[in-house]
């Protein structure tokens, strides 16, 4: 008896210890282990969204920085746009965001509302980044009620992206200072010339419909509202439901069937609303030729156009700010870097490197043109606020916008909608 | 515990049992006790995993529910809004009703098939192993990302759904991209899935006493009548099994939704069903408050289905045990 008990006993101590081992084990994975080793070499993580194309590239530069700064090391993260923030978002909450990250500026309000970003002013002061020989007014974009809370690695703007193949089988010119008759007139002759739908939908997207508030006086945002009425909106989207019907916008059947691929790419529609750095995109997805064109206007001059930027954000938890502005430093002004990631997160923004990179195809040749003549006609406005919020009002807007497309939401109650989403998206 | 405790008794050598039987009312209680204390031992590992993982979180999704909560602001009590705010919220009506659509038409259908191979494959043929094996595959992988893609690609647009009704002079296009179908193309998903409540009704069918049939065919009874009169009501438990099974299991339908939508939920809200729906509110828009009220609003329908459920089987589930 005395035997087979103290077996026993052995046996549950042995599992009970094997489960409490296991739960230590558990809650060091938890953790993610400390970021500095005794060698005083910190590691700090680094994520972003993209494609795989853009994680080459960055993982180049970061070989590059790594080299430059043998002390710190980089662990990267990357995903799509829309998973990115959620999980990021995440992350955040639960006090464990990347040190450093891609960021833009939809997301800057609100996490500096939840205390997320780390004002860099004080490592610009401290020496660690440099804030000069930036091209003029980017860095702007990143600038919070004084505070600095995004660095820009590249700055892009709204374009209009076209299939030049069908524009010219329609026999379409688009030229500067175009009217919005102009444009739609134009999608209705491409849709009876080429049986192709003129546009991918216009209408449901946020950037757009700004710039059109934009150039009749209006914005998307106020400072922390929505800068227009649901009269201002029952027009927009009637008229684009309308252009849906009439053929020469493209079913919105089509696009959501065509998604994640765009539906310019895939050959169901001519030509679509974007950010111009965006055009690399197309040629890869894409058979046809694609090309960039004006912003139609109201009155002939005014696009309502803006340098919008994606920028490098550091968190106001990590344990390493002055390596997190060595590397911001780094990645935004080594020329080198420049010639890697070329234009593929916008025009490089700081002045060394878009002196460094000297676009050689086609695509890029005309991108750098693009924002050139922009600049040039002196149409860039500067960039209106966007609230606390505006992530998730982008996406309603896409989304209803859509139901609207798909005859399965009244324009009536579309608006509605759209106003009640937003209320709870600005209070959130 | 108490039956578990008798058993291991009973199995104890007979040799111990009578040595033991006369200091049992002194020995007998620390020993019981330690007993049990080994016994919660050996559970602690899952006693922890429950309480840390299911019981603590549950305790705290029910406070949220009751609070305005983002992840990032300390949560704010604001009693049932979040609930009255849910009965007045467009999207959750729509989600209610699509994922009622989904579980009415998808569960039944999915029950139909899976009863009518089973008894295909009751009967001895050649091959039966492997027929069974084939069906009951897709259960197996159909949960699987994976599948939901290739669920994606079969409904779209020239795919091989679209020709073929094409063929037959049936012009819908693509389901995945139309918001009158891609539901369909969803209960389709599940319906193929037909393999596990299946291979419960025939463990059922299996059961069925064989004299029975070989009574009613010598009183005259056809196919049909056998099958209403005998089949039906001997695997009544089980059919109620898998109906409840099935039902629990088609409200919580959340993955093939987000894959065949691309993680949209949509064309036109479509496909947002209850689950997706959460998940956007919860994880998207950082309402959590709303999403844990919305849980609790599923567990408390699922609940009262099940209830239901329970409560109507006296009136068709026929337990041989009763009849003695």
């Amino acid at each position: 008896m005395g035997t087979s008990r103290n077996v026993e006993r052995r046996t549950i101590l042995k599992a009970a210890g094997a489960s409490a081992a296991a739960l230590g084990v558990a809650a060091t994975a938890g953790c993610g282990g400390g970021s500095g080793a005794g060698d005083g070499t910190v590691t700090i993580r680094y994520s972003w969204w993209g494609a795989e194309e853009r994680a080459q590239k960055i993982n180049k530069t970061i070989a590059l920085f790594e080299k430059k700064y043998p002390k710190i090391k980089v662990k990267t993260d990357f995903q799509t746009y829309a998973s990115f923030w959620e999980k990021f978002q995440t992350q955040a909450a639960g006090g464990n965001p990347p040190d450093v990250f891609q960021n833009a500026v939809t997301f800057l309000r609100k996490y500096d509302k939840r205390g997320i970003l780390l004002d860099l002013k004080s490592q610009v002061q401290a020496g660690n980044l440099s804030l000069d020989h930036f091209r003029a007014g980017v860095t702007k974009v990143g600038e919070v009620d004084g505070k600095q809370l995004g660095i820009p690695v590249g700055s892009n703007t709204m374009a209009l992206v076209i299939d030049k193949k069908v524009f010219e089988k329609a026999g379409v010119e688009p030229h500067t200072g175009w009217t919005w008759d102009d444009y739609f007139k134009a999608l209705k002759t491409i849709h009876d010339r080429t049986k192709v739908a003129g546009d991918t939908g216009y209408f449901g997207i946020m950037y757009l419909y700004d710039l059109y508030l934009r150039q009749n006086g209006k914005a998307f945002y106020t400072k922390d509202g929505l800068g227009f009425d649901k009269a201002d909106l029952t027009e927009w989207w009637a008229d684009g439901y309308g252009r849906v019907k009439a053929g020469i916008v493209t079913d919105p059947k089509v696009v959501a069937q065509d998604f994640p691929k765009s539906s310019l790419s895939a050959g169901h529609g001519a030509s679509e609303f974007t950010w111009d750095n965006f055009t690399v995109r197309y040629s890869s997805e894409g058979d046809s030729t694609y090309g960039l064109a004006p912003i139609p206007t109201m009155d002939g001059k005014h696009t309502g156009q803006y340098l919008a930027s994606l920028m490098l954000s550091a968190s106001a938890r990590t344990a390493h700010p002055k390596e997190v502005a060595q590397f911001i430093d780094f990645m935004v002004h080594d020329p080198e870097v420049g010639t890697i990631m070329g234009y593929d997160r916008g025009i490089l923004a700081s002045t060394e490197q878009y002196a460094a990179f000297k676009p050689t195809d086609a695509v890029n040749k005309e991108i750098a043109q693009y924002e050139a003549d922009t600049a040039k006609a002196g149409v860039l406005g500067t960039i209106t606020p966007h609230p606390s919020g505006a992530d998730t009002i982008e996406a309603a807007f896409l989304r209803i916008s859509g139901d609207l497309g798909q005859g399965k939401t009244k324009v009536a109650d579309a608006v509605k909608q759209f106003f009640t989403e937003s209320e709870a998206a600005f209070q959130a | 515990m108490g039956p578990a405790v008798t058993l291991v008794e009973d199995s104890l050598p007979t040799a111990r049992k009578t040595r033991s039987a006369a200091p049992a009312t002194r020995g007998r209680r620390p020993g019981r006790r330690r007993e049990n204390l080994a016994g919660y031992l050996f559970m602690s590992p899952w006693i922890a995993g429950f309480l840390l993982l299911t019981a603590g979180p549950m305790i705290a999704s029910l406070y949220f529910a009751f609070t305005d909560y983002n992840l990032f602001n300390t949560p704010k009590w604001v009693g049932f809004d979040n609930f009255t705010t849910m009965f007045d919220d467009p999207r959750w009506q729509r989600s209610v009703e699509v994922t009622a659509k989904y579980v009415v038409i998808g569960t039944p259908l999915k029950l139909l098939l899976a009863l009518g191979v089973a008894m295909l494959l009751a009967q001895s043929r050649r091959g039966q192993a492997f027929y069974r094996a084939a069906f009951y595959a897709p259960s197996l992988i159909g949960a699987s990302v994976s599948v939901g893609f290739v669920w994606r690609s079969l409904f779209s647009d020239d795919a091989i759904v679209d020709r073929t009704q094409s063929f037959f002079g049936w012009h819908v296009g693509g389901w995945v991209g139309n918001a009158d179908w891609v539901l369909y193309c969803l209960v389709a998903l599940t319906v193929w899935q037909f393999g596990a409540p299946m291979v419960i009704f025939l463990a059922g069918l299996k059961q069925v006493p064989r004299e029975l049939y070989e009574a009613a065919e010598m009183d005259g009874a056809g196919p049909l009548r056998r099958f209403w009169n005998i089949t039906l009501p001997m695997i009544s438990p089980v059919l109620f099994f898998n109906v409840l099974l099935e039902t629990i299991h088609s409200f919580q339908i959340f993955g093939s939704a987000y894959v065949v939508s691309n993680g949209t939920c949509g064309p036109a809200d479509a496909t947002l069903v209850y689950t997706c729906y959460l998940y956007q509110q919860g994880f998207q828009n950082a309402r959590m408050g709303f999403a844990a009220a919305m849980a609790w609003m599923l567990l408390l329908a699922v609940a009262l289905v099940t209830a239901v459920l329970f409560w109507s089987q006296k009136k068709w589930v026929y337990y041989e045990e009763d009849a003695r």
